[in-house]
């Protein structure tokens, strides 16, 4: 199976299970892991790759990852560090893959977009524009894990 | 006297206006407007009793406008304002102040006393006692276009994101469209779900609209740090894309200060009327809704609360709109107690958010809200300010309650019926 654009991209992660969505999340997580440094974020991303989670650890992983994503808020009035925004936008996508699901949600997807955006985030943090190929990554995550 | 506190007593002089004579000489010391701001609730130090803050610019009013003051300063019996004096009312006329409004209108006599801060923050600016984090900001918003950094390329890359995630095209410099649609630095640094709910209801609406390569942002630290002319260039960028694009109207964003600057204080500031309307994001939505052209599925499983911006409710009378549209998708809504014009602040307003020193101060006057929250039971709230959203975040955070806060917008726009 090959994915190149996002209408493709998103038909398919509709079609996958609340499980599957959870774990091809965490996948798009892990690959922008390297722009946060914060131990609870990577915890969370662990939580959302265990089919054997109990629903106690779960909400302590969601409330972990909610403090992660709190702590790097970049507040009103503060000049932006798009370094430390990229840190903020990956820990959005970790909450994204263990937080309760909505009825009309779907975590992959919105933990995909938060990846994209911290990428953004970084382009702009390194000073080489704002063009990047996590897009492209994650069509490439999501093949790879539906051809398993 | 220093060359910069001399300045400064100047600009106290000329802002003392009749408002401001008549408010002071008004003041029967009945001690209401304590009782309404939350940093004196929360704390419990009668420093924080609004009319207090305000002793600086009084002083000079009674020394400068008033015969008995005039004699006292003469013969050298009344205390003079210092450098020192203006630097220990910092932190009560920026930290512990957040122009929410509340002590304006407990008032039995009807001061305006968050103008009066407004002024006296002038001369605290000029004088060189403001924050340096409000200093910073509006360097940033002068020389940048945002108090946060935040330049025309960022906005492209959440236009591009929000393209790829909506599929909808975000349309940027379009001349004659209805809508000029501006946006806070936070919704473009921290929130790009806002981007995404307007293109989906516009789309859905039926509307044209654009955003300004010239004036995307509409939050304005000019009138937060207390300076006029910065206030003045804020607005005009804005006043001049929208002339440009010839839009009808201009529609503020989930922002509270920002809806004040730019719709009831900009054309005092440049001098003339617009020949645009300005309208916050929620009254535009209510437009919608009252003429049928947003369609809604579904309702929030979760109990709702709504937070009032204290910006759009008590300056700007902006109280039913956000509840007309909360009641297209929420079953369970419940009002705070003190909700609508007596809602309390979140404690981040009046560019307090952007005051690193005023953090502890503002968890603590961040009581009087988790109070509030923990009466209703509401596990998701809403709110229509980015800033009461993110402030209100940390305060959940701190005092570890598990409520998720969410905009108006999006959660309109999550109910959208779309694809048809």
């Amino acid at each position: 199976m090959t994915i190149d654009n996002d209408s493709d991209f998103k038909t398919a992660l509709d079609e996958l299970s609340r499980a599957g969505q959870r774990l091809v999340a965490a996948r798009f997580v892990e690959n922008v892991l390297a722009l946060n440094q914060d131990a609870k974020v990577t915890t969370a991303v662990n939580a959302a790759k265990r089919t054997d989670i109990t629903e106690d650890e779960l909400a302590a992983a969601v409330q972990s990852a909610k403090k992660a994503s709190v702590d790097s808020f970049t507040q009103c009035g503060h000049e932006c560090d798009w370094g430390k925004q990229a840190g903020h936008f990956v820990a959005e996508a970790a909450l994204a893959c263990i937080k309760p699901a909505e009825p009309r949600g779907n975590a992959a997807w919105d933990a995909a977009m938060h990846a994209r955006m911290a990428r953004t985030c970084k382009s702009i943090a390194a000073g080489v524009g704002t063009d990047n190929d996590e897009a492209a990554a994650q069509y490439g995550i999501l093949a790879e894990f539906m051809n398993k | 006297m220093s060359a910069s506190l001399e300045k400064g007593i100047n600009v106290l002089k000329e802002v003392i206006d009749a408002p401001i004579a008549s408010y002071f000489n008004s003041c029967v010391h009945c001690g209401l407007c304590a009782e309404a701001c939350l940093f004196y609730t929360e704390t419990g130090d009668p420093k924080y009793t609004p009319i207090h803050k305000l002793e600086p610019l009084r002083r000079v009013y009674r020394q400068e406008y008033t015969l008995l003051g005039r004699l006292a300063k003469l013969f050298g019996l009344s205390k003079p304002v210092t450098d020192e004096e203006l630097e220990e009312w910092k932190p009560l006329v920026y930290d512990s102040c957040t122009m929410c409004g509340r002590c304006s209108l407990v008032c039995p006599v009807g001061n305006d006393i968050v103008y009066m801060v407004r002024k006296l923050r002038e001369g605290m600016a000029v004088s060189g006692h403001a924050p340096d984090g409000l200093v910073g900001a509006s360097t940033r918003a002068v020389e940048i276009g945002s108090p946060m950094g935040v330049r025309l390329p960022a906005v492209q890359a959440q236009m591009k994101h929000v393209h790829a995630e909506t599929g909808i095209e975000i349309p940027l410099d379009v001349v004659g469209v209805e809508y000029m649609v501006l946006m806070s630095s936070m919704e473009i640094i921290n929130f790009p779900e806002y981007l995404s709910a307007i293109a989906r209801i516009m789309k859905q609406a039926g509307k044209s609209w654009t955003l300004c390569s010239d004036a995307f942002e509409a939050t304005n630290s000019g009138i937060q740090i207390g300076v006029s002319d910065i206030a003045k260039v804020l607005v005009q960028r804005i006043v001049d894309g929208a002339e440009k694009l010839k839009v009808k109207t201009v529609i503020s964003p989930e922002c509270g200060h920002a809806y004040t600057a730019l719709r009831w204080e900009g054309p005092n500031l440049i001098g003339r009327p617009y020949t645009f309307e300005v309208l916050h994001i929620l009254e535009v939505l209510d437009g919608f809704r009252s003429q049928g052209l947003i369609k809604t599925q579904g309702f929030e499983e979760a109990r709702l609360t709504f937070h009032d911006p204290c910006q759009l409710v008590r300056r700007g009378g902006v109280f039913e709109q956000p509840r007309n549209l909360l009641k297209m998708v929420a079953k369970d809504f419940v009002e705070m107690d003190d909700s609508g014009k007596m809602n309390w602040c979140c404690g981040g307003g009046g560019g307090v958010s952007a005051i690193e020193e005023a953090v502890p101060l503002r968890l603590q006057a961040f009581k009087i809200k988790k109070a509030q929250l923990e009466a209703t039971g509401a596990k998701t709230l809403v709110t229509a300010c980015a800033n009461c959203r993110i402030v209100i975040e940390e305060g959940l955070e701190h005092y570890q309650m598990n409520i998720p806060v969410v905009g108006v917008t999006e959660t309109l726009a999550s109910h959208l019926v779309e694809g048809e």
